[in-house]
Protein backbone atom coordinates (compact mmCIF):
# COMPACT_ATOMS: atom_id res chain seq x y z
CA UNK A 1 0.00 0.00 0.00
CA UNK A 2 2.72 2.23 0.93
CA UNK A 3 5.05 1.40 -1.30
CA UNK A 4 2.29 1.80 -4.17
CA UNK A 5 1.27 5.16 -2.64
CA UNK A 6 5.03 6.69 -3.04
CA UNK A 7 5.40 5.00 -6.40
CA UNK A 8 2.47 7.05 -7.63
CA UNK A 9 3.93 10.15 -5.65
CA UNK A 10 7.23 9.50 -7.76
CA UNK A 11 6.11 9.39 -11.04
CA UNK A 12 4.24 12.34 -10.23
CA UNK A 13 6.95 14.41 -8.99
CA UNK A 14 8.33 13.39 -12.42
CA UNK A 15 6.05 14.12 -14.44
CA UNK A 16 5.13 17.44 -12.89
CA UNK A 17 9.09 18.39 -12.80
CA UNK A 18 9.41 17.78 -16.08
CA UNK A 19 6.40 19.86 -17.61
CA UNK A 20 6.93 22.82 -14.77
CA UNK A 21 10.71 23.15 -15.82
CA UNK A 22 11.23 22.08 -19.11
CA UNK A 23 13.55 24.96 -20.55
CA UNK A 24 14.73 25.87 -17.52
CA UNK A 25 18.42 24.57 -17.40
CA UNK A 26 20.28 24.11 -14.29
CA UNK A 27 24.24 24.82 -14.19
CA UNK A 28 25.64 21.60 -12.60
CA UNK A 29 27.21 22.91 -9.25
CA UNK A 30 29.11 19.42 -8.56
CA UNK A 31 28.82 16.79 -11.87
CA UNK A 32 30.77 14.53 -9.71
CA UNK A 33 29.00 14.21 -6.48
CA UNK A 34 25.72 15.44 -7.88
CA UNK A 35 25.21 14.28 -11.43
CA UNK A 36 21.30 13.74 -11.21
CA UNK A 37 21.46 17.44 -9.86
CA UNK A 38 17.99 18.18 -11.91
CA UNK A 39 16.05 15.43 -11.16
CA UNK A 40 17.53 16.21 -6.97
CA UNK A 41 16.29 19.76 -7.37
CA UNK A 42 12.85 18.87 -8.47
CA UNK A 43 12.32 16.86 -5.25
CA UNK A 44 14.16 19.12 -3.10
CA UNK A 45 11.75 21.85 -4.48
CA UNK A 46 8.64 19.52 -3.58
CA UNK A 47 10.05 18.13 -0.32
CA UNK A 48 10.26 22.35 0.54
CA UNK A 49 6.49 22.69 -0.20
CA UNK A 50 5.58 19.17 1.67
CA UNK A 51 7.79 20.89 5.01
CA UNK A 52 6.19 24.26 4.67
CA UNK A 53 2.51 23.22 4.63
CA UNK A 54 2.61 19.94 6.79
CA UNK A 55 5.82 18.79 8.35
CA UNK A 56 6.89 22.49 9.56
CA UNK A 57 3.54 23.96 10.48
CA UNK A 58 2.84 20.56 12.59
CA UNK A 59 6.89 20.50 14.23
CA UNK A 60 6.29 23.84 15.32
CA UNK A 61 2.87 23.69 16.68
CA UNK A 62 4.62 20.38 19.10
CA UNK A 63 7.27 22.55 19.62
CA UNK A 64 4.88 25.38 21.20
CA UNK A 65 2.93 22.92 22.97
CA UNK A 66 5.44 20.78 24.52
CA UNK A 67 8.45 22.09 26.66
CA UNK A 68 12.04 21.58 25.93
CA UNK A 69 12.43 18.68 28.78
CA UNK A 70 9.77 16.35 27.71
CA UNK A 71 10.92 17.09 23.84
CA UNK A 72 14.72 16.34 24.42
CA UNK A 73 13.14 13.10 26.64
CA UNK A 74 10.86 11.70 23.25
CA UNK A 75 14.06 12.22 21.05
CA UNK A 76 16.34 10.14 23.42
CA UNK A 77 13.58 7.90 23.40
CA UNK A 78 13.93 7.05 19.42
CA UNK A 79 17.49 7.47 19.77
CA UNK A 80 17.51 4.66 22.23
CA UNK A 81 15.53 2.18 20.03
CA UNK A 82 17.93 2.36 17.27
CA UNK A 83 20.49 0.79 19.56
CA UNK A 84 19.83 -2.79 17.53
CA UNK A 85 20.78 -1.37 14.28
CA UNK A 86 24.21 0.39 15.83
CA UNK A 87 25.24 -2.69 17.96
CA UNK A 88 25.07 -4.87 14.59
CA UNK A 89 26.54 -2.15 12.46
CA UNK A 90 29.54 -1.60 15.15
CA UNK A 91 29.89 -5.41 14.61
CA UNK A 92 29.96 -5.40 10.97
CA UNK A 93 32.60 -2.65 10.95
CA UNK A 94 34.52 -4.95 13.21
CA UNK A 95 34.70 -2.45 16.61
CA UNK A 96 33.41 -5.27 19.20
CA UNK A 97 34.48 -3.32 22.06
CA UNK A 98 32.48 -0.38 21.24
CA UNK A 99 29.48 -2.51 20.23
CA UNK A 100 30.09 -3.49 24.21
CA UNK A 101 29.71 -0.61 24.40
CA UNK A 102 26.63 0.31 23.12
CA UNK A 103 25.07 -2.63 24.97
CA UNK A 104 26.02 -0.87 28.09
CA UNK A 105 24.96 2.38 26.90
CA UNK A 106 21.31 0.40 25.91
CA UNK A 107 20.67 -1.09 29.35
CA UNK A 108 21.24 1.98 31.22
CA UNK A 109 19.49 3.92 29.51
CA UNK A 110 16.40 1.32 28.85
CA UNK A 111 16.98 0.51 32.75
CA UNK A 112 17.32 3.68 34.63
CA UNK A 113 16.71 6.35 31.88
CA UNK A 114 13.01 4.72 32.22
CA UNK A 115 12.66 3.10 29.10
CA UNK A 116 15.18 5.46 26.62
CA UNK A 117 13.49 9.07 28.09
CA UNK A 118 16.63 9.93 29.90
CA UNK A 119 20.04 9.77 28.88
CA UNK A 120 21.37 9.23 31.87
CA UNK A 121 24.47 6.99 30.16
CA UNK A 122 25.57 10.24 28.70
CA UNK A 123 25.90 11.86 31.41
CA UNK A 124 27.79 9.36 33.01
CA UNK A 125 30.24 9.14 30.06
CA UNK A 126 29.33 6.63 28.09
CA UNK A 127 29.57 7.92 23.99
CA UNK A 128 26.77 7.81 22.21
CA UNK A 129 27.62 5.96 18.82
CA UNK A 130 25.66 6.81 16.12
CA UNK A 131 26.40 4.09 13.12
CA UNK A 132 24.09 2.89 10.21
CA UNK A 133 24.57 0.33 7.11
CA UNK A 134 25.28 3.41 5.18
CA UNK A 135 28.23 3.92 7.20
CA UNK A 136 29.52 0.01 7.09
CA UNK A 137 29.38 -0.13 3.20
CA UNK A 138 31.53 3.12 3.51
CA UNK A 139 33.91 1.49 5.19
CA UNK A 140 34.20 -1.62 3.61
CA UNK A 141 35.44 0.47 0.86
CA UNK A 142 32.20 1.96 -0.75
CA UNK A 143 33.65 5.94 -0.13
CA UNK A 144 32.06 7.72 -2.93
CA UNK A 145 28.49 8.11 -3.63
CA UNK A 146 26.09 9.91 -5.80
CA UNK A 147 24.01 12.23 -4.33
CA UNK A 148 20.08 11.57 -4.05
CA UNK A 149 17.39 13.59 -3.14
CA UNK A 150 14.11 10.93 -1.53
CA UNK A 151 10.59 12.32 -1.79
CA UNK A 152 9.42 13.11 1.82
CA UNK A 153 12.50 11.56 3.51
CA UNK A 154 15.00 14.24 2.06
CA UNK A 155 19.04 14.01 1.25
CA UNK A 156 20.60 10.46 0.63
CA UNK A 157 23.34 8.96 -1.02
CA UNK A 158 22.50 5.14 -3.02
CA UNK A 159 24.93 3.71 -0.81
CA UNK A 160 22.66 5.19 2.61
CA UNK A 161 19.48 4.67 0.49
CA UNK A 162 20.22 0.91 -0.19
CA UNK A 163 21.84 0.97 3.78
CA UNK A 164 18.69 2.07 4.89
CA UNK A 165 16.60 -0.21 3.06
CA UNK A 166 18.86 -3.09 5.09
CA UNK A 167 18.90 -1.75 8.72
CA UNK A 168 15.28 0.07 8.30
CA UNK A 169 14.53 -3.82 8.73
CA UNK A 170 16.05 -4.49 12.06
CA UNK A 171 15.21 -1.30 13.62
CA UNK A 172 12.22 -1.43 16.23
CA UNK A 173 10.29 0.96 14.58
CA UNK A 174 9.96 -0.69 11.31
CA UNK A 175 9.12 -4.22 13.27
CA UNK A 176 6.33 -2.27 14.48
CA UNK A 177 5.40 -1.06 11.69
CA UNK A 178 5.39 -4.50 10.17
CA UNK A 179 3.56 -6.67 12.96
CA UNK A 180 1.38 -3.98 14.17
CA UNK A 181 0.95 -1.57 11.55
CA UNK A 182 2.01 0.91 14.35
CA UNK A 183 2.45 3.67 11.20
CA UNK A 184 2.02 6.30 14.32
CA UNK A 185 5.83 5.85 15.79
CA UNK A 186 7.07 6.89 12.33
CA UNK A 187 4.51 9.93 12.04
CA UNK A 188 5.72 11.39 16.11
CA UNK A 189 9.65 10.00 15.19
CA UNK A 190 9.95 12.38 12.41
CA UNK A 191 7.77 15.69 13.78
CA UNK A 192 9.93 15.21 16.84
CA UNK A 193 12.97 14.92 14.73
CA UNK A 194 11.76 18.13 12.48
CA UNK A 195 11.04 20.32 15.85
CA UNK A 196 14.89 19.21 16.69
CA UNK A 197 15.63 20.64 13.39
CA UNK A 198 13.24 24.17 13.80
CA UNK A 199 16.09 26.20 14.69
CA UNK A 200 18.36 25.70 11.35
CA UNK A 201 15.53 26.89 9.21
CA UNK A 202 16.94 30.78 9.06
CA UNK A 203 19.85 29.82 7.76
CA UNK A 204 18.28 27.22 4.93
CA UNK A 205 16.01 30.36 4.04
CA UNK A 206 19.01 32.94 3.64
CA UNK A 207 21.32 30.96 2.01
CA UNK A 208 21.92 31.89 -1.60
CA UNK A 209 21.69 28.55 -2.70
CA UNK A 210 19.05 26.51 0.06
CA UNK A 211 19.32 23.43 -2.60
CA UNK A 212 23.26 23.21 -2.32
CA UNK A 213 23.54 23.87 1.70
CA UNK A 214 21.44 21.12 2.60
CA UNK A 215 23.69 18.71 0.25
CA UNK A 216 26.26 20.32 1.71
CA UNK A 217 25.85 19.62 4.85
CA UNK A 218 23.93 16.19 4.25
CA UNK A 219 27.79 15.14 2.27
CA UNK A 220 29.93 16.54 4.81
CA UNK A 221 28.13 15.48 8.04
CA UNK A 222 28.00 12.14 6.58
CA UNK A 223 31.69 11.81 5.98
CA UNK A 224 32.21 13.03 9.06
CA UNK A 225 30.09 10.52 10.91
CA UNK A 226 31.53 7.88 8.44
CA UNK A 227 35.36 8.06 9.95
CA UNK A 228 33.22 8.51 13.10
CA UNK A 229 34.14 12.35 13.91
CA UNK A 230 37.64 12.17 12.07
CA UNK A 231 37.38 12.73 8.40
CA UNK A 232 40.77 13.50 6.75
CA UNK A 233 40.73 17.90 6.36
CA UNK A 234 39.77 19.07 3.16
CA UNK A 235 42.42 19.49 0.45
CA UNK A 236 42.81 23.10 0.64
CA UNK A 237 45.99 23.47 -1.70
CA UNK A 238 42.78 22.16 -4.67
CA UNK A 239 40.90 24.70 -3.52
CA UNK A 240 43.72 27.22 -4.37
CA UNK A 241 44.77 26.05 -7.32
CA UNK A 242 41.39 26.37 -8.85
CA UNK A 243 42.40 30.21 -8.09
CA UNK B 1 61.31 71.19 22.93
CA UNK B 2 63.79 68.07 23.22
CA UNK B 3 61.43 66.44 26.18
CA UNK B 4 58.12 67.03 23.54
CA UNK B 5 59.64 65.14 20.80
CA UNK B 6 60.93 62.56 22.70
CA UNK B 7 58.05 61.66 24.04
CA UNK B 8 55.83 62.05 20.55
CA UNK B 9 58.55 59.58 19.21
CA UNK B 10 58.08 57.14 22.60
CA UNK B 11 53.88 57.43 21.74
CA UNK B 12 54.27 56.97 18.44
CA UNK B 13 56.75 53.93 18.64
CA UNK B 14 54.49 52.55 21.28
CA UNK B 15 51.75 52.70 19.48
CA UNK B 16 53.40 50.93 16.53
CA UNK B 17 54.95 48.22 18.68
CA UNK B 18 51.49 47.82 20.25
CA UNK B 19 49.92 47.60 16.52
CA UNK B 20 52.55 44.91 15.27
CA UNK B 21 53.39 42.93 18.63
CA UNK B 22 55.56 40.51 16.01
CA UNK B 23 54.79 36.93 15.54
CA UNK B 24 52.84 35.31 17.78
CA UNK B 25 55.41 32.15 19.21
CA UNK B 26 52.37 30.15 20.27
CA UNK B 27 51.44 26.17 19.37
CA UNK B 28 48.07 26.46 17.51
CA UNK B 29 46.24 24.34 20.19
CA UNK B 30 47.51 26.93 22.71
CA UNK B 31 46.25 29.81 20.97
CA UNK B 32 43.07 28.42 20.99
CA UNK B 33 42.94 27.07 24.43
CA UNK B 34 44.26 30.43 25.74
CA UNK B 35 41.89 32.68 24.00
CA UNK B 36 38.70 30.80 24.37
CA UNK B 37 39.52 30.29 27.93
CA UNK B 38 40.26 34.42 28.11
CA UNK B 39 36.87 35.36 26.27
CA UNK B 40 34.58 33.12 28.35
CA UNK B 41 36.56 34.08 31.61
CA UNK B 42 35.34 37.96 30.36
CA UNK B 43 32.03 36.65 28.93
CA UNK B 44 31.06 34.62 32.25
CA UNK B 45 31.91 37.82 34.61
CA UNK B 46 30.40 40.83 31.98
CA UNK B 47 27.67 38.61 31.27
CA UNK B 48 24.78 41.26 32.19
CA UNK B 49 26.44 43.78 30.28
CA UNK B 50 27.04 41.95 27.17
CA UNK B 51 23.72 41.03 26.99
CA UNK B 52 22.38 44.36 27.38
CA UNK B 53 24.90 45.38 24.58
CA UNK B 54 25.92 42.54 22.49
CA UNK B 55 27.94 45.30 20.46
CA UNK B 56 30.54 45.59 23.41
CA UNK B 57 31.09 41.85 22.74
CA UNK B 58 31.33 41.97 19.16
CA UNK B 59 33.94 44.51 19.50
CA UNK B 60 35.94 42.69 22.30
CA UNK B 61 35.97 39.39 19.66
CA UNK B 62 37.16 41.73 17.07
CA UNK B 63 40.12 42.75 19.02
CA UNK B 64 40.90 39.44 20.60
CA UNK B 65 40.58 36.99 17.49
CA UNK B 66 41.11 38.77 14.26
CA UNK B 67 44.69 38.95 14.77
CA UNK B 68 44.41 35.06 14.77
CA UNK B 69 42.73 34.34 11.49
CA UNK B 70 44.21 34.40 8.59
CA UNK B 71 41.36 36.75 6.64
CA UNK B 72 43.19 36.73 3.34
CA UNK B 73 43.85 33.08 2.69
CA UNK B 74 40.28 32.08 3.77
CA UNK B 75 38.98 34.63 1.45
CA UNK B 76 41.15 33.35 -1.33
CA UNK B 77 39.48 29.94 -0.60
CA UNK B 78 36.06 30.88 -0.35
CA UNK B 79 36.72 32.52 -3.59
CA UNK B 80 38.43 30.02 -5.60
CA UNK B 81 38.05 30.66 -9.10
CA UNK B 82 35.80 33.31 -9.11
CA UNK B 83 38.69 35.74 -7.52
CA UNK B 84 41.15 34.48 -10.43
CA UNK B 85 42.70 37.84 -11.46
CA UNK B 86 40.79 39.90 -9.20
CA UNK B 87 42.21 43.35 -7.86
CA UNK B 88 43.89 43.16 -3.70
CA UNK B 89 41.98 46.06 -2.53
CA UNK B 90 38.69 43.88 -3.72
CA UNK B 91 39.55 41.09 -2.21
CA UNK B 92 40.83 42.88 0.97
CA UNK B 93 37.28 44.25 1.58
CA UNK B 94 35.67 41.09 0.94
CA UNK B 95 38.07 39.49 3.60
CA UNK B 96 37.38 41.66 5.79
CA UNK B 97 33.66 41.65 5.11
CA UNK B 98 33.77 38.27 5.64
CA UNK B 99 35.63 37.94 8.82
CA UNK B 100 33.66 40.79 10.79
CA UNK B 101 30.28 38.88 10.06
CA UNK B 102 32.04 35.17 11.48
CA UNK B 103 32.69 37.31 14.65
CA UNK B 104 29.99 39.11 14.88
CA UNK B 105 28.16 35.74 14.59
CA UNK B 106 30.52 34.07 16.64
CA UNK B 107 29.87 36.48 19.34
CA UNK B 108 26.22 36.29 19.40
CA UNK B 109 26.48 32.59 19.53
CA UNK B 110 28.71 33.00 22.53
CA UNK B 111 26.05 34.83 24.00
CA UNK B 112 23.98 32.43 23.91
CA UNK B 113 25.88 29.59 25.26
CA UNK B 114 25.15 29.18 28.75
CA UNK B 115 27.18 26.34 29.73
CA UNK B 116 29.82 27.26 32.03
CA UNK B 117 32.45 24.57 30.56
CA UNK B 118 35.46 25.33 28.52
CA UNK B 119 36.18 23.78 25.52
CA UNK B 120 38.48 20.39 25.61
CA UNK B 121 41.67 20.68 23.16
CA UNK B 122 42.04 16.68 21.76
CA UNK B 123 45.22 15.30 21.02
CA UNK B 124 46.67 15.76 17.71
CA UNK B 125 45.40 13.06 14.83
CA UNK B 126 45.22 13.06 11.38
CA UNK B 127 47.90 14.70 8.66
CA UNK B 128 49.72 17.67 10.50
CA UNK B 129 52.80 19.54 8.65
CA UNK B 130 54.90 22.19 9.72
CA UNK B 131 52.99 24.27 7.78
CA UNK B 132 49.19 23.35 8.41
CA UNK B 133 47.32 21.63 11.10
CA UNK B 134 44.29 20.85 12.95
CA UNK B 135 43.28 21.91 16.56
CA UNK B 136 40.38 19.41 17.80
CA UNK B 137 38.42 20.78 20.79
CA UNK B 138 34.63 19.88 21.91
CA UNK B 139 32.48 21.46 23.48
CA UNK B 140 30.54 19.62 26.49
CA UNK B 141 26.41 20.32 26.09
CA UNK B 142 23.95 20.24 29.46
CA UNK B 143 22.56 16.63 27.99
CA UNK B 144 26.26 15.02 28.32
CA UNK B 145 26.66 15.01 24.48
CA UNK B 146 29.41 16.84 22.56
CA UNK B 147 29.61 19.09 20.10
CA UNK B 148 33.08 18.86 17.88
CA UNK B 149 34.69 22.01 16.56
CA UNK B 150 37.74 21.86 15.09
CA UNK B 151 40.36 24.84 13.68
CA UNK B 152 42.26 24.62 10.41
CA UNK B 153 45.57 26.08 11.08
CA UNK B 154 48.67 27.61 8.96
CA UNK B 155 51.85 29.00 9.81
CA UNK B 156 52.57 32.86 8.22
CA UNK B 157 55.28 34.72 8.88
CA UNK B 158 52.84 36.17 11.83
CA UNK B 159 52.49 33.00 13.39
CA UNK B 160 50.01 30.48 13.29
CA UNK B 161 46.71 31.62 12.06
CA UNK B 162 43.55 30.23 11.60
CA UNK B 163 41.91 29.83 8.01
CA UNK B 164 38.83 27.17 8.85
CA UNK B 165 36.52 26.20 11.60
CA UNK B 166 34.90 22.64 11.46
CA UNK B 167 31.76 21.77 13.39
CA UNK B 168 30.54 18.74 13.70
CA UNK B 169 31.99 17.98 9.98
CA UNK B 170 31.05 21.07 8.40
CA UNK B 171 33.71 23.43 7.35
CA UNK B 172 32.92 26.78 6.99
CA UNK B 173 35.16 27.42 4.13
CA UNK B 174 33.53 24.54 2.13
CA UNK B 175 30.07 25.43 2.70
CA UNK B 176 30.67 29.38 2.03
CA UNK B 177 32.56 28.90 -1.47
CA UNK B 178 29.82 26.85 -3.06
CA UNK B 179 27.58 29.81 -1.74
CA UNK B 180 29.90 32.18 -2.42
CA UNK B 181 31.42 31.53 -5.50
CA UNK B 182 28.87 31.62 -7.58
CA UNK B 183 27.31 34.70 -6.65
CA UNK B 184 31.20 36.07 -7.19
CA UNK B 185 30.75 34.83 -10.54
CA UNK B 186 27.03 36.09 -11.29
CA UNK B 187 26.51 39.77 -9.45
CA UNK B 188 30.23 40.56 -8.89
CA UNK B 189 32.63 40.85 -5.98
CA UNK B 190 31.30 43.95 -5.05
CA UNK B 191 27.58 43.97 -4.68
CA UNK B 192 28.47 40.25 -2.41
CA UNK B 193 30.88 42.05 -0.48
CA UNK B 194 27.89 44.55 -0.21
CA UNK B 195 25.72 42.38 0.70
CA UNK B 196 27.77 40.14 3.33
CA UNK B 197 28.36 43.75 5.15
CA UNK B 198 24.35 44.75 5.17
CA UNK B 199 23.94 41.52 6.55
CA UNK B 200 21.76 39.99 3.30
CA UNK B 201 24.15 36.44 3.46
CA UNK B 202 23.45 34.44 6.61
CA UNK B 203 24.06 31.09 6.45
CA UNK B 204 26.26 29.12 8.89
CA UNK B 205 24.80 28.59 12.85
Amino acid sequence: MTARCLAIVMVAIMAFGSIGCSGAQVQPTDPQRDPWEAYNRKVHAFNMGVDRYLMKPVAKGYDTVMPDAPQRGVRNFFRNLSYPVTFLNLLLQGKPEAAMDATGRFLVNTTLGLGGFFDVASKGGLPRFDEDMGQTLAVWGWTESRYLVMPFIGPYTVRDLLGRSFYGYFHPISYMVREYDAYYLIAIDLVTLRAELLSFDIQIQNASDPYVLVRDVYLQNREFKIYDGEPPAPDYDALLEDF
Amino acid sequence: MNKLLITLLSTALSASLLANPGPDNREPAVIVEETTTALLDELDSRRAEFTENPALLREMVNRDMLRLIDTDYSARLILGRAGRGMETEKMDDFASAMSDHLLSRYADGLLSFEADTRPEVLPLRGNNSEKLTRVRTRFKLDDGGFVPVDFAFRKTEQGWKAFDVTIEGISYVLTYRNQISPLVAKDGIEKVTADIRAGNLLLED
